[in-house]
């Protein structure tokens, strides 16, 4: 009887363990991350079937760190002609009118110790899908890359970014 | 190692360590100051506070099973509605602007990132200034962010609308102006042209109209002697890189004097070690930033001033019109020496003097224009516009306001109740003004008095012009919307005078009508504005006019001399008290601003507070030592003060610094210090001011860096004698790197990034330190952190003397992170949280640090900064971190560090990257010069140079071939990035 516990006390010890390890593991990893927004914006209407470029609304990538998301005034340059409405187009014209900025759930996250510059990589020619997946095909963003610092640093390695010492060079993203 | 190395001067730090004081040498024998907590619990494993392994991991599992359940927190991005056109978050946007820190209107650069102003640099193309600031210019940031700033204006002391005290103000002004009462405005110098010309309006307008300017250290004594001797009321515009000789008395002209970021450029550009370098005298009461960085100084007291500006002109012109002595202390022969070189300089010496005294600026003057200065390196024309106060109109606005006769008075960037000796006589007169007004951007201890404080802006926020050097114009221009409900000053004067203006088209009428004319290069106002706007100054020629004749009475000034000699004395226990500014204080106007409370005074290395300077002779005399509070009785005041014994200082002189004591600052600056003003009153008719001392029997702490640092008789400062330099001779070569090393090199990337510092450049002014602590975050720790050693400043300006106390040599050294190549920290870091980058930078990796403070011991520099507390939101540390905004002064491309965390210097990684990035997008190569190192921006004198050694045409490279160039202990082979060149002092020996 004794014996009976001891060992389903050292399965359920294994298994909690080996749960934890697995939890562990993942801390950090927020692929899956898919979080309603205030305004349900469809980037696989946008920048899937009307084709508009990445880089049109979120200018930012190509001279800032942060590509950043667009004021209401970038949407407004077709939204204002266009003549169909719907009740998510209607809040974003209230948001206009009451001047009072959208508050976006911003999906892809890094922590305050990294800096990740967004012009360095698009001037090197990354795709933006690299990193954030196939987003003309999504209609809500999801994060679909761990955007881990391993995997960063797989790409670093595997495309020879930098000279050999400086690609782990921990100044180059934690000042 | 040379023969200059072999006889090395003993440098020290302190007078504990001069005088081998026992509470010294035991903390310098003891790395620990306290015994360690060990409770032994068994001979070979010590628990402390019977805590034990076991409970350790008890909290470790714990914790354990807790990381697994974290959820990160949701984050929100904020866009724009409507996104301005040149504001890229992100990208910070650079603005042209005229610093407002003091009167002396340097030009400078706003650093502004979304919105917000984060950094203030030079304006590196604009004249005058060169391109540095000081401490007081690269704080001026954070005072934008002060929570003790008004946030609209008050009537009676309760907050009111603007309509409603335009309406009482305007009403009053009517009613006065119709039964021909008197109005003033009482206010400080004001250099903008267009206010100026706003003013004399207000003359015109109305003839019983009264402008009188309070400057809290006067400048007036210049401009009248140059009034009687050359018929120009002006103070001139020195030039001390035009002078190959200078003799400075009582004039800080590199810390406080003047314009002290223009001299500083000046005097750098002439003090390079050459044949032409140029040869500084100082003759000052207390040691000084100026005193400290002449090649020979004298230390005597206030009264025999104008015998010392007599002899040096009896010994200049050579014939004996004075008949006085000499002053006791210093020797004849120096004087002769000092004149000899004087005459041997005909045109190309500057004699500059900080005493008002008329009579002894006539004598100055005098020497001036016998030795063939004016027009060369002093000039009447053009002249300067810094300072135009004048304490005698001022004391006569005060006798009509106890009068009765003044009817309104309007105060204008001026606090007479704190920084006027006569500031009770002034409060009984402005309890008697029917209306007064002030412009206080908070309650300070005059606003506190005034029946409408109307708040003016921040320089930040506020349109604006300066001319402080007639003919050199510059704009100053908003950097972000007013925060609060305040209006521009001169807005609000020219509402009052009833024109339907603006300030800011004001501003542009005057530029339109008076400036724009006399240049050529535009011919559309708008265009011009424009330009003018986005570059900052204008520069306007001014014809040149032959120097006047030297026409003052010479014998006149040599009598007054010797009649205030004769009539000056003092007791045996009495010592003549002498008031001067701080570089981190000034006047005080910053006192609640804690980057400069926290800025060790470069001299005396103390913070958040002040001391007494007196002679250590005189101390032993006395039987005082440092933090021992004694009562200085003046004649009209008596105030309780800790002694500080500072080397150098005169005998029987004490010194106290103005700034301090303020009572109405803001909870930072109340109550830190002693006002020193009101010692300056005086109810007999004594010329000298003479005090004396009373020991209390109590005792304060004053919080003081660089006791600590020991540098344990190694040569950390390094200078030679210009003589031995140009010889030959003091070769410091590159001893360290024929030392073998256990390491391996390592690989270089594309740059190897360092820094090299002029310690002859370097007048130890700090504004390298606070520049630093703007670009990186650096926290403020208060009086009480910085006792224990704490301080997180990551570059200090170490300071030593050398040679007697009663007359020591200073160098200054700022010291950083070396970066060494074989760092003695990277190699004990059991995280590996600081690493060598292949760009030759020492790195720190915040997120990696789990503080168990190896480097920090390791570090044979003591650079390294350990965050004992979180300092941000943090209630017990209520600077500048611990509100909304107050952190809107933070620089976003730089962390916040959390407790436990080490930090250094990081040669500015982020604008290091930021040039990469920069080269990167814009396709072309990092250009020399075009990364700078924050430390290096501020610098007024370009002591400090970033480059990278792998470019021999960089300056950087260049100066690491200098025979002058050494590093801080070669011989423990850490083979450090950053290098130092030898201090030269133009002396024989």
């Amino acid at each position: 009887m004794l014996r009976v516990a001891l060992i389903g006390t050292y399965v359920a010890l294994f298994a909690l363990v080996g749960v934890g390890v697995r939890a562990l593991a993942e801390v950090g990893d927020h692929r899956g991350y898919r979080p309603a927004q205030p305004i349900e914006f469809s980037h696989r209407l946008h920048a899937g079937d009307t084709h508009i470029p990445c880089l049109y609304c979120h200018y930012g990538a190509l001279r800032s760190p942060h590509a950043g998301i667009p004021a209401a005034s970038v949407c407004m340059n077709c939204h204002g002609l266009l003549s169909r409405q719907t009740a998510e187009i209607e809040k974003l014209r209230e948001s206009v009118l009451q001047v009072r900025p959208i508050e976006w759930v911003k999906v892809h996250n890094l922590p305050d110790f990294v800096h990740f510059d967004h012009s360095r990589h698009v001037h090197a020619g990354v795709a933006c899908q690299n990193c954030h997946g196939a987003v003309e095909g999504m209609s809500r963003v999801e994060q679909r890359m761990p955007l881990t610092m391993g995997w960063c640093l797989n790409c670093h390695e595997s495309r020879g970014v930098g000279d050999h010492g400086a690609r782990t060079d921990c100044i180059r993203c934690h000042y | 190692m040379t023969t200059e190395m072999k006889s090395q001067p003993v440098y020290w730090k302190s007078l504990e360590e001069l005088r081998q004081d026992s509470r010294r040498t035991v903390s310098d024998r003891d790395e620990f100051a306290e015994p360690l907590p060990w409770k032994r619990a068994s001979p070979v494993m010590p628990a402390a506070d019977g805590h034990s392994r076991r409970d350790f991991l008890t909290l470790m599992g714990f914790t354990l099973g807790a990381a697994g359940c974290s959820r990160a927190t949701t984050q929100h991005a904020l866009p724009f509605v409507t996104a301005p056109e040149d504001l890229t978050p992100g990208v910070p946007n650079w603005y042209a602007s005229t610093c407002g820190g003091c009167s002396t209107s340097c030009s400078v650069l706003v650093k502004v990132r979304d919105g917000r102003p984060i950094k203030i640099e030079g304006n590196a193309e604009a004249p005058l200034f060169g391109g540095g600031t000081c401490a007081t210019g690269q704080a001026t940031v954070l005072s934008l962010y002060d929570g003790a700033r008004l946030k609209g204006p008050l009537w009676r002391g309760a907050p009111a609308a603007w309509q409603e005290i335009d309406e009482r103000i305007e009403s009053h002004l009517r009613a006065t102006m119709a039964r021909r009462g008197r109005v003033a405005l009482l206010s400080g110098t004001i250099t903008s042209p267009t206010t100026r010309d706003l003013i004399a309006r207000w003359s015109q307008h109305y003839d019983r109209f009264q402008h009188v300017v309070h400057d809290p250290v006067s400048y007036a004594g210049i401009r009248r002697a140059h009034q009687t001797c050359f018929n120009r009321a002006v103070i001139p515009h020195y030039r001390f890189d035009r002078a190959a000789m200078i003799v400075g008395v009582e004039a800080d002209f590199l810390g406080t004097w003047l314009s002290p970021v223009e001299f500083t450029a000046q005097y750098a550009r002439r003090r390079r070690p050459a044949a032409s370098m140029a040869h500084h005298v100082q003759f000052e009461s207390t040691m000084t930033l100026t005193g400290a960085n002449a090649d020979v100084r004298h230390a005597l007291a206030p009264s025999e001033i104008g015998r010392l500006v007599l002899s040096l002109l009896d010994r200049v012109e050579q014939r004996d019109r004075s008949r006085v002595d000499p002053p006791y202390s210093i020797p004849a022969s120096a004087l002769d020496a000092i004149a000899n070189r004087l005459r041997s300089h005909r045109g190309e010496s500057l004699v500059v003097c900080g005493v008002q005294d008329e009579a002894v600026q006539t004598i100055v003057a005098g020497l001036n224009d016998v030795l063939g200065n004016v027009g060369r390196t002093f000039g009447l024309s053009p002249s300067s516009l810094q300072k135009q106060g004048d304490e005698g109109e001022v004391a006569a606005l005060i006798a009509a306001m106890r009068r009765g006769e003044i009817d309104a008075l309007i105060l204008y960037g001026v606090n007479p109740a704190y920084d006027h000796p006569d500031s009770d006589a002034f409060l009984e007169g402005l309890a008697r003004v029917p209306l007064s007004v002030s412009f206080a951007d908070r309650v300070d201890e005059t606003a506190a008095h005034v029946h409408a404080v109307c708040p003016d802006h921040h320089y930040l926020e506020a349109w604006g012009d300066a001319e402080p050097v007639t003919g050199v114009f510059s704009l100053m221009q908003p950097a972000i919307n007013p925060l609060f409900d305040t209006r521009a000053a001169p807005g609000s004067l020219l509402k009052w005078l009833g024109e339907p203006s603006n300030w800011r088209n004001e501003l542009r009428s005057y530029w339109q009508r008076n400036l724009f004319p006399l240049q050529s290069a535009e011919r559309d106002f708008d265009a011009f504005w424009d330009s003018r706007v986005q570059a900052g100054f204008l520069r306007v020629p001014v014809p040149p006019q032959p120097s006047p004749a030297f026409v003052g009475d010479l014998d006149a000034a040599v009598n007054r001399i010797r009649e205030d000699a004769h009539a000056a004395s003092r007791g045996a226990d009495e010592y003549e008290l002498h008031l001067y500014e701080t570089v981190a204080l000034r006047d005080g106007r910053n006192a609640n601003n804690p980057w400069l409370q926290e800025l060790p005074d470069p001299i005396s290395r103390l913070t958040w507070g002040h001391g007494l300077a007196i002679a250590p002779a005189a101390a032993d005399r006395l039987g005082v030592r440092d933090g021992e509070i004694v009562t200085l009785i003046a004649d009209a005041h008596r105030v309780d003060v800790p002694i500080w014994r500072q080397p150098g200082q005169s005998a029987n002189t004490v010194s106290i610094a103005f700034g301090y004591g303020r009572t109405h600052a803001g909870p930072v600056g109340n109550g830190v210090g002693v006002n020193a003003v009101p010692l300056l009153r005086q109810k007999s008719g004594r010329r000298s001011r003479v005090v004396r001392l009373e020991k209390t029997g109590r005792s304060t702490t004053l919080a003081a860096t660089q006791t600590h640092h020991s540098t344990e008789g190694r040569p950390v400062v390094r200078e030679a004698t210009l003589k031995s330099f140009l010889g030959g001779v003091g070769e410091h070569g590159a001893a360290a790197e024929s030392l073998p090393s256990l390491w391996a090199e390592h690989q270089p990337g594309s740059h190897t990034w360092g820094l090299a510092i002029d310690l002859n450049a370097c007048t130890g002014c700090s504004a390298c330190v606070v520049a630093c602590q703007a670009e990186n975050n650096v926290p403020v720790v208060g009086k009480e952190e910085v006792g224990r050693s704490r301080e997180m400043h990551w570059i200090r300006i170490d300071r030593y003397y050398q040679g007697a106390e009663a007359a020591p040599d200073v160098l200054f050294q700022p010291v950083m992170c070396q970066h060494c190549a074989n760092a003695p920290c990277e190699t004990v870091c059991p995280v590996l949280a600081t690493v060598h980058s292949a760009d030759g930078i020492n790195e720190q990796v915040y997120n990696r640090c789990i503080g168990t403070r190896y480097c920090e011991n390791n570090c044979p520099y003591k650079v390294r900064r350990f965050n004992w507390f979180r300092y941000a939101n943090n209630p017990r540390f209520d600077f500048n971190m611990n509100s909304a905004l107050g952190t809107m002064v933070l620089n976003p491309d730089v962390v916040v560090r959390s407790r436990g965390v080490m930090e250094k210097c990081s040669l500015c990684v982020q604008r290091i990257q930021a040039g990469k990035t920069a080269a990167a997008l814009s396709g072309k190569a990092i250009v020399d010069g075009q990364i700078q190192t924050a430390c290096q921006q501020a610098c007024p004198a370009k002591a400090i140079v970033f480059g990278d050694a792998q470019d021999p045409r960089s300056a950087f490279a260049r100066l690491r071939q200098s025979p002058r160039h050494y590093h801080l202990l070669d011989e423990l082979g850490t083979r450090p990035g950053v290098g130092y060149l030898t201090k030269i002092r133009n002396r024989e020996a």
